[in-house]
């Protein structure tokens, strides 16, 4: 027999979320236990609970039943009870109760707080990837920055909008680069829950860096002048809600921001 | 083996799984790009999930913790390098002991088959080499090696 272990800790991310681990089986003799240590997180005026549970054996379906009530006082403050660890029988029994429906699971405590950040403080995650300057690359890269937006939980027409802008700032990063190729180009991206940053750096061709400059001032200017070259800044100008190009420092520096939509 | 200047890709992300599934089709699609056959590209992206995956889980816990991976593609081959903050010493031994195991016989079926185990006897199979560096600041680096004629 397991003995049930339990214990509330603070969690290192912030003080409205508690580490509760929980250890042994959880069975209907361990309800009282339950309600002592969910107490200690209320008390505690935390409304975002992680409850560790990889050492966890056997869970019964009133500590189940316990465990949704827990889950629904800090729902109806804002918050959520989370499961993490969970092996995958207890998993598995979890899921014919019923329980996957109202509870979220995680692999690991990194990953709940990480999930909690991102829904509650806009935790932003950033991504950097560096490519050789070359036109057939800007294919998968463009997919790349859309699959992460999907992946993240953008839906499908905000992330087909981010692709186009993506390729529109490397195509014209690979078109106007130097033509020796020697130097990647630089993506940098920054996601949160609302919106997505896109950053391209390249070293431009001097030779065209001043028709550059002429076509992303009309664009970029109030006075939008009807060009031959410059559609597809045009066009991440109408996709984007934010578009600023700078010419100092490093290179060609592109930054974009969209607003999530769906 | 030829040595001509690779194409080199570097990405690095943040250590959580949700980026894996875009970085290996990323790395799958670029070999695609630059004529690899379908299995050889199917195949280095079994690779690329499997080391990130390795990263992302045994690596570094902390909150920030990144993972790089470095992509060399040649003419005949591609090289990865992935680089992650470090984990326990439990998990280094035992990725040790993975990555020098020479004969396939001594290996030990139940840790293979965990879900801890098997991962990197994947990518062994699939590659030519698989090599190892435990660095001073605790970082972990892996390379691997997948020739073209290996697809």
């Amino acid at each position: 027999m397991n003995v049930l272990k339990m214990e509330v800790l603070e969690s290192d991310f912030g003080p409205d979320v508690a580490i509760w681990r929980i250890e042994g089986e959880l069975d209907a003799s361990s309800i009282k236990a339950i309600n002592q240590h969910f107490n200690k997180i209320l008390e505690g005026s935390r409304f975002h609970a992680i409850a560790e549970m990889s050492k966890v054996t056997h869970i019964s379906s009133a500590a189940v039943g316990e465990l949704m009530g827990c889950r629904q006082m800090l729902a109806e403050r804002g918050g959520d009870l989370v499961f993490v660890g969970l092996n995958l029988d207890l998993k598995t029994k979890l899921n014919h109760l019923g329980a996957i429906k109202i509870f979220k699971f995680h692999n690991d405590l990194r990953t709940a707080i990480n999930q909690y950040a991102w829904e509650t403080h806009l935790k932003p995650e950033k991504v950097w990837l560096s490519f050789p300057s070359e036109l057939n690359l800007v294919p998968p890269v463009r997919q790349l920055v859309s699959q992460i937006a999907r992946q993240k939980g953008y839906g499908e027409r905000d992330s087909f909008r981010i692709e186009t802008i993506v390729d529109e700032v490397c195509n014209n990063a690979v078109e106007h680069g130097i033509p020796d190729k020697l130097r990647d180009i630089e993506l940098f991206l920054k996601i949160d829950r609302k919106k997505i940053e896109i950053e391209v750096v390249n070293l431009s061709d001097p030779k065209k860096l001043n028709s550059l400059k002429a076509i992303s001032k009309s664009i970029l200017g109030t006075n939008e002048k009807k060009l031959e070259r410059g559609r597809g800044l045009s066009l991440i100008k109408m996709l984007s809600n934010d578009l600023a190009i700078d010419f100092s420092g490093k290179g060609t520096t592109v930054h974009v921001t969209k607003l999530r939509e769906d | 083996m030829k040595n001509t200047t690779p194409l080199t890709f570097k990405v690095k992300f943040p250590s959580n799984a949700d980026y894996i599934p875009p970085i290996r089709k990323f790395v799958s699609e670029v070999l695609l790009v630059e004529h690899f056959n379908s299995k050889f590209s199917f195949r280095s992206e079994v690779i690329v999930d499997e080391i990130c995956y390795n990263a992302v889980s045994y690596g570094s816990h902390s909150m920030d913790a990144t993972v790089d991976l470095i992509c060399s593609v040649f003419s005949d081959r591609v090289e990865f390098q992935i680089n992650d903050e470090g984990g326990t010493h439990e998990h280094m031994d035992r990725l040790k002991k993975v990555i020098e195991k020479e004969d396939d016989a001594e290996l030990d079926v139940k840790q293979s088959r965990s879900d801890k185990g098997l991962g990197l006897e994947i990518v062994k199979m699939l590659s030519a080499k698989v090599n190892l560096k435990i660095k001073k600041d605790n970082v972990t680096s892996i390379q691997v090696i997948k020739h073209r004629e290996d697809a």
